[in-house]
């Protein structure tokens, strides 16, 4: 009988095109703004991390004094990232934060190019499960034995050696010399988790170096810096000395056992630096550390704004308005058909098959409302892209709308129809048969 | 058969109550074919709504094959209309949009058959109506005598018990008429029961028996035999 349903379903969409048309249109456009908006909302709130979210941890400390900011900070100090870099306990873990420099080659014909550069840890590559093309991570010994080494992203390889296995070759940055160690595949979290504070929704750097060599090189930071108090800045070491926060710590602790001992480990930390005079508010140690996981750390560095989980409502709303339309033009279009029904009650048909033949043709109706709906996401997004420099991540339709989309449209259709077809469904049949 | 016993009708608003039917008994036996008469707004219609169980009724006991279906379902109702009534109205009645062929087999998907059963079953009833060979022609393409004919041919196609026929030619002129007539008197003769509603004496003549209905009652039988009225009675009778 479904197969029947359909067929009347598509002659009566022929047989009243305009109504028919109608309600495709208040269908898909009530879809298109809602997926949408669906979509950027879903893109911002992904999590990248997948099943490793819950072991890579950010790690925040209670480090500014009384009176001073009443919230955890994102960023921590040189001088605490050294001192927890001593701990063994994270399986990996990476210090980091962005800077930038003028990129060269060997090649006097090619052009410098001004490029985003991660000062970072070996362990970001395992934190991050970042795959490589060619080579691999500097070694581990680089963390405390500066080397002038580096990783290049795919992008990047391509444009400075064609593509090629560019390991050992050399790149200068601000005309120093820095040998390639690794070169990883395309790869671009979105959002961009391990740093979101700079763009949540930028591309993911194509340059790693050791963070090792921040002392020595004073790299730029290209990024947040913070302090709760004044301290004169004489040069790059007063910097390293400060209790200004400009870095980002990350540790893989992949087990509950490994958390409990590390938030011990960091409640020590803090207790002693309480000693120290350093960290001088009267919170109590064990509260003065946090670790967020990569989904709380997305959540508190407010990835997806409120401003665009309104905007998602005021988009169901708008479905909502095109719902009650898409009701009143089903009525007039099924109760238009009553006397037709009455002779099929006459014949035969139950309540229940009428109700489910104009069901399906609701559905039809959904099924075309979202392919069009489908259609109007795409160029929505596209736009965006094209004309407002939205992050691409952003304006990607998601595979997963592509099964939503349809999905929602056809149930909203379903809802909306609902009344029509019990209405019709109910139709007495004798008061048609003789005003036929 | 059919037997109706005590049946009420009353249709009411805020304001008024209205009898369509009062106090309504008949027997119909198997193979009759009936004529109901009356002036309009007597209740004929009623009266066939109620027997092809299209209208529910509000006292009255009513008994199809024997079974009481006073208090049936609306699901119930649908199958035993479909499997055991035929009904052919004055408008035809036909769904515009389907060819013959398809107005036909709609009763028959109701009925769950298979496509191959459908398809003999269209054919043969198409057959019957003499319009076998124009089975993908519209309604609209068909004159108004044809199209009562496929309206017989869909209500044969499920080879029901009974056919109820509510004035068949009164959209007719006297030559289209006749020959829907005569396909009803067939069918008749090869032994279904026909409920006929109509307003021509002549047609009523031409069936076993005459019912006449009057103010939601019946008022007045009449038997034909041979062409000629042998009983006439002039009050409520419980045919019985």
């Amino acid at each position: 009988m479904f197969l029947y349903y359909v067929d009347l379903a598509w002659r009566s969409i022929k047989k009243t095109p305009v109504l028919s048309l109608l309600m495709v249109l208040a269908i898909s456009i009530g879809i298109g703004i809602t997926i949408t908006t669906l979509n950027v909302y879903s893109m911002m709130s992904f999590n990248p991390a997948g099943e490793r979210s819950d072991r890579l941890n950010a790690i925040q400390l209670w480090s500014q004094g009384v009176n001073s900011w009443d919230e955890y900070h994102s960023l921590v100090t040189y001088q605490d990232v050294m001192n927890l870099r001593q701990s063994g306990i994270p399986k990996a873990q990476a210090a980091m934060f962005r800077t930038g420099a003028a990129v060269q080659t060997d090649d006097p014909e090619f052009v410098p190019i001004l490029r985003g550069i991660r000062v970072t840890d070996s362990g970001f590559f395992s934190l991050f499960s970042v795959p490589f093309l060619y080579g691999g991570a500097w070694d581990k010994s680089v963390d405390s034995d500066p080397q002038y080494q580096l990783v290049i992203g795919e992008k990047l390889n391509q444009s400075l050696f064609g593509g090629e296995n560019s390991v050992g070759k050399t790149v200068y940055l601000n005309r120093k010399p820095y040998h390639v160690v690794g070169v990883i595949k395309e790869w671009n979290p979105q959002p961009k988790y391990y740093d979101p504070l700079n763009g949540a929704f930028n591309s993911a750097e194509q340059l790693f170096v050791p963070f090792s060599l921040t002392p020595i090189e004073e790299f730029d930071v290209w990024g947040n810096s913070s302090g709760w108090k004044f301290e004169p800045m004489t040069g790059y070491q007063s910097r390293l000395n400060s209790e200004k926060v400009w870095l980002e710590f990350w540790v893989d602790l992949p087990s509950e056992e490994s958390r409990s001992a590390y938030r011990s480990f960091l409640s020590h930390y803090v207790e002693q630096q309480k000693q120290l005079n350093r960290f001088t508010d009267d919170k109590a140690a064990a509260d003065s550390v946090q670790l967020s996981n990569v989904a709380e750390w997305l959540e508190m560095n407010n990835v997806v704004p409120e401003d665009n989980k309104i905007l998602v409502g005021l988009s169901a709303l708008f479905l909502c308005v095109c719902l009650v339309n898409i009701l009143g033009l089903m009525l007039t279009k099924f109760l238009k058909r009553a006397p037709e029904v009455g002779v099929r009650r006459a014949i035969g048909a139950s309540r229940g098959q009428i109700f489910a033949q104009y069901m399906v043709e609701v559905g039809v109706i959904g099924l075309f409302g979202g392919l069009l709906g489908l259609l109007w996401a795409w160029l929505a997004l596209y736009s965006l892209s094209a004309k407002f420099d939205v992050a691409d991540g952003l304006t990607n339709l998601s595979m997963s709308m592509w099964v939503i989309t349809p999905s929602i449209a056809v149930g909203t259709a379903l809802l909306a129809g609902l009344y029509p077809a019990w209405v019709v469904c109910r139709t007495k049949p004798s008061v048609y048969l003789k005003s036929q | 058969m059919l037997t109706m016993k005590n049946i009420s009708k009353v249709f009411k608003t805020d304001l008024v109550e209205t009898h369509a039917l009062r106090d309504f008994n008949l027997e119909v036996n198997e193979g009759e074919f009936v004529a109901v008469t009356g002036p309009s707004g007597s209740g004929k219609t009623t009266f066939l709504n109620i027997a092809g169980l299209l209208e529910g009724f509000t006292h009255g006991d009513y008994f199809l094959d024997g079974v009481n279906i006073s208090n049936l379902s609306d699901n119930k109702a649908a199958a035993i209309r479909n499997e055991k009534i035929g009904f052919i109205f004055q408008g035809f009645n036909l769904i515009p949009d389907l060819n013959l062929a398809e107005n036909v087999e709609v009763p028959l998907r109701y009925r769950g058959f298979s496509a191959k059963e459908r398809q003999r079953r269209v054919q043969e009833a198409l057959d019957k109506v003499g319009l076998g060979a124009r089975m993908k022609h519209l309604p609209s393409q068909l004159s108004g005598g044809q199209q009562q004919r496929v309206a017989i041919a869909r209500a044969l196609a499920g080879e029901p018990r009974f056919l109820l026929a509510d004035e068949p030619t009164g959209n007719l002129d006297s030559l289209m008429a006749r020959q829907v007539m005569e396909l009803l008197e067939e069918i008749n003769k090869a032994g279904t029961t026909i409920i006929m509603v109509t307003h021509d004496p002549e047609l009523a003549r031409r069936a076993q028996r005459n019912i006449q209905i009057v103010d939601g009652q019946v008022c007045d039988f009449t038997l034909y035999q041979g062409g000629q009225a042998h009983v006439a009675q002039t009050e409520q009778k419980v045919a019985s």
